[in-house]
């Protein structure tokens, strides 16, 4: 018998919003599925695209970035993040993988029912999508470091492979 | 500072501690914590791993100090609530075992993991498995870091000036920290202004407010802005930039001023619940009237004074009744406009009712007084009482159950011209009759509701608890402190307390405030952009991501005895929002604390194929 798929999802939730947010819903004792990873990040505008696609190659199937939105204390960083996305999605929809994988998103501190609804969506949408292709993800991930880095400074800085 | 330099990795095999919570019962009720320490030990990395069953008290922290010292570990890992509640302890912990407390990280197992997943025991232990294997993970890349250090502005701002900020205030110049006090009415006192004696002690409470005020203005270090608003706040513990407009200065002219703060109390108090239009008549007939107005009616009546009489009607029957707008059922009441009802019981209502209504019996002692409730809640020391004196003094007592709301209808009164309410409900002292009543005057027992603040709160960005209240991070172990570091609570913005309790609280939010200040400089997390001087090859995409003047620019330095440009952080403007990073070509810049290697370590952590793991879930 197969084993039933449970997809593996990571937030990334702002330090200031979405992090209390998600234990708002914990100390509020609603449920949500183990499945669900939460880290802890100052801005996720700090991630560069390959970081995304680094996440699908080891196996994350769907990614919730549970950000501050208009309540970003940081300068400009919503927008640049939200105009990551965008591009990342656009790599991503040309070179095959399914788009539905990524979410942006913002969560506040008591953002309760939105987090349970975001998390929830998001499960239900990897669900019928089924694992993501790994492989492929490790490629495409591929494509936006070279696009980052100049050729010259790849060797030195590609880390060693795990 | 060090230079980091990530590409030469140090290779030393670490020794890590893993050390996992209980919290009496907390987290280990849902997950199998010795199954969680017996894989843990099984990570690359960790030499201990042990379960605590409290890892914050005074044993667990010693249990991690001594351990650092006896087991040589150079790196620790805490699974247990969130990190917003211990992290700062455990980094003391660390600390005081001889490590860099930065060398230390957090797994939140319980707000994410056992109160989260509490019908799947078994994901819940293999979820905080991977969490720690995370953690683990991330202190392979850690690096020692030295906090920021920057002056602590020794002033307080008080927020509210009722009975609750006039007592902070009143504490804090007490011991010599000076205190801004920002009211935004044209008076101090508050609420109290509003009552005539107060419970328990019966004290008109004007004399309270003349107390206070006394100590107030007898202290050059207290400054009161009367009709002044906190419009704008910045900065951080030690040094908030606070923006206070209203008529400042001598012209009387609305004007801004802005002014460093340390630390910030909020005291801003309650609202009395209003009942809608016609809930219980209310505003339909004006015998229908609230606790609140009811008081002021009191004031001033005098024994003997005859007939009570209001707008018109002579009163010769009161009848109370509880917990109007609190203790709320859903599907029984109607939710206000935020579609939430007020669950929580008021804790006050009871003790006034019974003080008001024995007040009521003992100037008017011809009046018949009906109490209506559903449960009588004196639990303060001397507010019982008063129950059993509003008993003696004839009091009629009657409970309903809180799913049968009393009914009020307008009927034909005894005298006339003067129509009387006529109350049906259910008396569960009577096994449940039905009785009616016919009065001349209700009144509402109102309940307390959260303070309008959302400009504050959007501004100091307060967390705000399921009953709207401002909620503190621990209801026991921190009671007057929120997830706002340098920002304490002070009385019933944080919840429904009585004058003695909101007290209590005050005293304990000054202290906490005066604490802030027994330090002269606060410690911050060094959590800034960081530059590989090895990694960096001068592209200069970070600076032209960073929005804040002066924390990264271009400089030209000597790498191997050749001239470079370089990109360099300037710590003390950076901010650590982290634009910088993404685009870096050779990821030379991080943000210390929060490294891409750090999340790509964690991100492994969380699906690495740890065998452990699937024996856990099957």
């Amino acid at each position: 018998m197969v084993a039933a798929f449970t997809p593996k999802i990571l937030v990334l939730a702002t330090e200031r919003c979405a992090y209390p947010g998600a234990d708002a819903v914990g100390k509020a004792h609603l449920e949500y599925g183990s499945n669900i990873y939460v880290l802890r990040v100052p801005s996720p505008v700090l991630f560069p695209m390959d970081f995304f696609l680094r996440c699908y190659a080891r196996g994350i199937d769907g990614i919730l970035i549970a950000a501050c939105g208009s309540d970003c204390p940081y300068r400009g960083a919503y927008d640049r993040l939200a105009a990551r996305i965008d591009k990342l999605t656009a790599v991503m929809k040309r070179e095959g993988l399914e788009i539905q994988r990524i979410r942006l998103t913002a969560i506040c501190t008591v953002c309760i029912k939105a987090y349970l609804k975001e998390v929830g969506e998001l499960n239900d949408k990897l669900l019928k999508l089924g694992p993501v292709d790994r492989a492929k993800a490790a490629t495409i991930e591929q494509i936006c470091r070279r696009q980052l880095r100049p050729t010259a400074a790849v060797a030195a800085a590609e880390p060693v492979s795990a | 500072m060090n230079t980091i330099n990530n590409s030469q990795h140090d290779h030393q095999e670490p020794r890590i501690g893993v050390y996992i919570c209980r919290c009496g019962g907390n987290i280990s009720d849902v997950v199998d914590v010795d199954r969680v320490a017996e894989v843990s030990r099984h990570i690359p990395g960790v030499v201990v791993a042990k379960v605590h069953t409290f890892c914050c008290s005074d044993p667990g922290q010693n249990t991690i100090s001594q351990d650092i010292q006896a087991e040589k570990l150079d790196r620790v890992v805490v699974a247990s609530c969130s990190p917003f509640l211990h992290e700062l302890t455990f980094r003391g912990a660390v600390q005081r075992g001889g490590l860099n407390p930065y060398l230390y990280e957090h797994a939140n197992i319980r707000e994410q993991g056992s109160w989260a997943h509490k019908h799947d025991p078994a994901g819940a232990t293999a979820k905080s498995i991977r969490m720690i294997a995370a953690a683990v993970g991330k202190l392979q890349y850690s690096t020692p870091l030295d906090q920021i250090r920057l002056p602590n502005h020794r002033k307080a701002l008080v927020i509210g000036g009722g009975i609750a900020g006039m007592k902070v205030a009143a504490d804090l110049a007490g011991r010599g920290i000076p205190v801004l006090l920002v009211e935004s009415s044209g008076r101090l006192g508050g609420r109290l202004n509003q009552w005539n004696r107060v419970f328990p002690t019966d004290t008109p409470a004007g004399q309270l407010v003349t107390k206070l005020l006394a100590q107030l203005d007898a202290n050059p270090l207290v400054e009161i802005l009367l009709n002044c608003k906190v419009t704008a706040v910045k900065g951080f513990v030690g040094s908030f930039q606070v923006t206070i407009e209203g008529p400042l200065g001598p012209s009387g002219a609305m004007t801004s001023t802005q002014t460093t703060i340390g630390a910030i109390v909020m005291a801003t108090g309650f609202r009395p619940y209003v009942p809608d239009d016609g809930e219980f008549l209310y505003r339909k007939d004006p015998g229908v009237i609230t606790m609140p107005e009811f008081i002021d009616l009191m004031r001033g009546q005098q024994t003997g004074a005859g007939e009570l009489v209001y707008k018109g009607r002579t009163i010769r029957s009161i009848a109370f009744l509880h917990c109007v707008g609190s203790r709320q059922i859903d599907g029984v009441h109607t939710p206000r406009a935020d579609g939430k009802i007020n669950t929580y019981c008021s804790r006050v209502c009871c003790t006034t009712t019974l003080q008001q209504a024995l007040a009521a019996k003992e100037r008017f002692p011809s009046l018949q007084v009906y109490d209506l409730h559903q449960d009588i809640r004196t639990y303060g020391r001397g507010h019982e009482d008063y129950y059993v004196r509003a008993g003696k003094a004839g009091v009629v007592f009657f409970r309903y159950h809180g799913d049968e709301i009393p009914r009020v209808e307008l009927a034909n009164g005894k005298h006339p011209g003067e129509p009387s309410l006529h109350i049906t409900f259910k008396d569960y002292l009577t096994w449940g009759e039905e009785l009616t009543l016919d009065v001349d005057m209700l009144v509402l027992a109102v309940g307390l509701m959260a303070g309008d603040i959302p400009d504050l709160i959007n501004m100091f960005k307060l967390p705000v608890g399921e009953d709207r209240f401002i909620q503190e991070i621990h209801p026991k172990l921190r009671p007057v402190e929120i997830s706002v570091n340098g920002v304490l609570l002070a009385g019933t913005v944080q919840g429904p307390m009585n004058i003695e309790e909101t007290l209590n609280a005050a005293g304990a939010a000054a202290v906490k405030a005066s604490a802030m200040f027994l330090k002269d400089v606060v410690e911050l997390n060094p959590y800034v952009a960081q530059v590989d001087a090895d990694l960096c090859q001068g592209s200069g995409s970070c600076v032209t991501q960073c929005e804040y003047d002066g924390a990264i620019a271009m400089v030209e330095t000597q790498v191997n005895g050749k001239s470079v440009r370089q990109a360099r952080v300037n710590p003390g403007l950076c901010v650590g929002c982290g634009a910088c990073v993404a685009v870096c070509p050779t990821r030379a810049i991080n943000l210390n604390g929060w490294r891409l290697d750090q999340y790509d370590a964690m991100v492994d952590g969380l699906t690495a194929d740890i065998p452990a793991v699937a024996a856990a879930t099957s």
